[in-house]
């Protein structure tokens, strides 16, 4: 811990959305650095307001002493979480593996259910929040389809996460596919969900017992030469970040140094000169929301990089605004006042740049951006794809 | 590792590093601004001091001290570099205004009035004399905001309070994005019947677009309204920042955020990259040239020991004022502590004296001599000597 470091300067506390909206939560520095001098071995938690911090990791991007602030409260949480009862919401979302697996066996079922007005109703009363349509499921997940394809000196394995697999398994294959025709090999292994949602809602071991699975299989395929690529920024950042910081899992140093987030890895791929890509025109005017997680990879804006390549396209970047979905945060009632305020300011700077469509890294702030704008909400590699559709003739290895 | 290749790296993201790339940007060089956190700038007042202690900043750069950052920029340089940072505002949402010639006056928290040079629009009609009579808006239970202060010095003053149901500044300018709550603090306002012509509020008017809410707000009550700058966590400062961030990446420039600087490489006298710690793999970012705009001590450009001062990313020769004992004066607030002129020399090309280095720039507030607490000129010498340092650093690259 370097909450010694903590100069009190207070730039954490003008990064924090839920501060910003959510009077009963004291801000990062206090929950953080300040708190932690009274968090002693062996004495019981008493700060259940430490449970109101997102993790969107802002605090800790903008911290100019470097203080793991985000570290310090998400430690904090988890020994809070294992002291004390955890509500319904959390025991639910901190399964998402499991519930992502029976939706979406059930897939047309599930998104029947979830729509009816007394399932919503019941769910309210279970303590889960309806501001948001849940996502709908797929029954051809990415878990269900091809498992290798292409045979390109590039070897891929391909981490997709729970929302690309059980819910928008049509970008996955988008993603593979555009490896695959870059000269990638790609591999999808069997894997579990990253974590993260189980570290959200208080269930280290849970989270644990993930990573260890998905850490046997990832080091496997990475002895063989692969490398691992993501394309939700939270699992990325789990992968990178969680896995050696958080959960100590011995591999997680070899796991973070072998992993790229998918537009890093094609930028890695051009610069190369492996792929020689032309980009066709997309003459569209977007807003590129940078998910909070992409922010704290620290990698800079991979995307937005690919973007400057294509002809006619318009992006404005913004970077400044928390979607407030926060993976499952948002779906939980105790945090819906929170979470449509974050998101109606984060709409709000969308549609003022007068785009037609929204794009960002992540499902949920898709999810939540999208209702909130009534934009269209797309994946960053849609446009790329769409480029190289438009491109003329074609794409050469 | 990742490798990233740029015509020029700014290490360091405040306003020396932003106006720094910007000027690089602007003149065509693929530029990249490292930075470790949010600056300094975020804390301040978001007001532009060129040379707060006289009345005219330009004319007085000449009575500096010949070592003095200014100099070595010069009065014309000094005098461009504001006009290109006012039409840099302009795209943005806080416009800034004010005339280099002559400083203006604002109204502090405590009722005291400070000298500054540059202000954004939402404190252009704070008074520029004792005579004009203002009602504050405050808030219930904001914190670092008494408006009794004011009213105990500024006889013509009187105010009322809000409830916003939020204490801090960030979560009442959260509140005004809302525009439920703008209307009912509006409904509010008008009936007050506010007899004065001036109504004053702590800047929280708003994160994203503070002009329009003081429009709107000025319309409707039909006073002119300005914002009073407040103790960090400030709301303007965090504005300025964010404008010149977003201006930047519209034209084009890439930022690292959250991005500590572990290792250098060096071939000859030049800088070849710089290496990013990261958990995972760290990414080594290739230049041409490089601009070192990381800020003094409380940025942490400058670190100080026991009896020396170490400048943190490339360990360059700092100018050290004596011995320990001489560096601080007994009187805490009395400026002109000698320690303020700790930084490192520059020449005349703005490139470390005391190095060999032949592609490395520096500019901000880690320059020697700069003597900010002193002269109050801290976001004035960023601008001056961020783009001044930029020139020179296209003359390299060109």
């Amino acid at each position: 811990m370097t909450f010694e470091h903590c100069v009190r300067c207070t730039i954490c506390v003008e990064n924090c959305p839920i501060f910003k909206v959510e009077p009963k939560f004291p801000g990062p520095k206090q929950s953080g650095p300040d708190a932690q001098r009274f968090r002693l071995d062996g004495e019981a938690s008493v700060d259940e307001w430490v449970r109101l911090c997102c993790q969107c990791k802002r605090c800790e991007v903008s911290c100019p002493y470097g203080v793991n602030v985000a570290d310090i409260i998400l430690n904090a949480q988890l020994k809070y979480s294992s002291e004390h009862f955890s509500p319904f919401a959390a025991h639910l979302f901190a399964n998402t593996n499991y519930l992502g697996m029976l939706a979406s066996q059930f897939a047309p079922v599930t998104n029947k259910i979830t729509s009816l007005a007394l399932t919503r109703k019941i769910l309210s009363l279970m303590g889960l929040s309806t501001h948001l349509p849940l996502p709908e499921y797929r029954f051809l997940s990415m878990s269900r389809g091809r498992r290798k394809k292409g045979k390109g000196l590039k070897k891929v394995v391909f981490f997709h996460g729970c929302y690309l697999n059980y819910n928008r398994p049509d970008i996955g294959r988008g993603i593979r596919d555009l490896l695959v025709s870059l000269g990638c090999r790609v591999v999808i292994p069997h894997q579990m969900c990253c974590g993260l949602p189980s570290l959200g809602n208080g269930d280290k071991e849970m989270a644990l017992r993930f990573a260890k699975k998905n850490a046997a299989t990832l080091v496997e395929y990475i002895n063989k030469g692969y490398s691992v690529v993501y394309a939700c920024t939270s699992c990325g950042l789990t992968l990178v970040h969680d896995y050696p910081e958080i959960l100590k899992i011995p591999e997680g140093k070899r796991i973070a140094e072998n992993t790229y987030n998918v537009h890093e890895y094609i930028l890695g791929l051009i610069e190369d000169g492996y792929a020689k890509i032309r980009f066709g025109e997309v003459n569209k005017k977007l807003a590129y929301h940078i998910p909070c997680h992409l922010r704290a990879l620290g990698i800079g804006y991979p995307a937005a990089r690919l973007f400057e390549k294509i002809p006619s396209l318009e992006v404005h970047i913004l970077e400044d605004n928390c979607c407030g979905l926060s993976g499952s945060y948002g779906f939980k009632k105790k945090n819906q006042a929170s979470s449509i305020k974050l998101g109606e300011i984060a709409s709000s700077v969308i549609l003022k740049t007068g785009a037609e469509a929204l794009i960002s890294d992540c499902g949920a702030c898709r999810m939540q951006l999208g209702a909130f704008s009534s934009l269209p909400a797309l994946d960053p590699s849609q446009i790329i794809i769409e480029s190289l559709q438009n491109a003329p003739g074609q794409t050469k290895q | 590792m990742n490798t990233h290749e740029y015509d020029a790296v700014v290490i360091g993201g405040g306003i020396a590093g932003f106006l720094a790339a910007l000027n690089l940007v602007d003149a065509g060089f693929k530029t990249a601004v490292i930075s470790r956190g949010d600056p300094v700038c975020c804390l301040s007042t978001g007001c532009i001091d060129v040379l707060s202690r006289a009345l005219d900043p330009l004319k007085t750069i000449k009575e500096l001290p010949e070592d003095h950052p200014y100099r070595i920029v010069g009065k014309k340089g000094v005098t461009e570099s504001l006009a290109y940072f006012i039409e840099v505002m302009k795209e943005t949402t806080i416009p800034y205004r004010g005339d280099p010639k002559k400083n203006r006056e604002i109204l502090t928290p405590v009722g005291t009035i400070k000298k500054t040079c540059l202000v954004p629009e939402t404190m252009a009609h704070a008074p520029g004399n004792n005579e004009d009579h203002i009602h504050i808006i405050s808030f219930k239970g904001i914190k670092d905001f008494y408006p009794s202060y004011i009213t105990s010095r500024i006889s013509n003053t009187e105010f009322s309070v809000f409830d916003a149901k939020s204490v801090s500044t960030i979560g009442i300018a959260g509140r005004f994005e809302d525009k439920d709550f703008l209307r009912n603090f509006i409904s509010w306002a008008q009936d007050l019947d506010i007899p004065y012509g001036k109504v004053a509020l702590p800047a929280v008017l708003g994160l994203n677009n503070p002009m329009e809410i003081v429009k709107e707000l000025s319309s409707r009550i039909n006073k002119e309204v300005f914002e009073i700058p407040t103790l960090p966590p400030s709301i303007p400062g965090m504005r300025l920042f964010r404008a010149l961030k977003s201006v930047l990446q519209t034209r084009g420039g890439h930022v690292y955020w959250g991005k500590t600087v572990s290792s250098v490489e060096r071939q000859g006298p030049r800088i070849e990259a710089v290496t990013l710690a990261a958990s995972g793999r760290p990414s080594r970012v290739y230049g041409r040239a490089f601009i070192l705009a990381t800020g003094s001590f409380v940025s942490g450009g400058l670190f100080a020991l026991r009896d020396s001062v170490k400048e943190t990313v490339f360990d360059l020769p700092v100018f050290v004022p004596g011995h320990r004992k001489d560096w601080f004066n007994n009187d805490f607030f009395t400026p002109g502590h000698a320690i303020e002129k700790a930084g490192i020399l520059i020449d005349s090309s703005f490139r470390p004296k005391e190095s060999s280095l032949e592609n490395l720039f520096v500019c901000g507030s880690i320059i020697a001599h700069s003597e900010i607490m002193k002269n109050q000129c801290g976001h004035g010498l960023a601008i001056a000597t961020g783009s001044a340092a930029a020139k020179k650093c296209i003359g390299e690259l060109s």
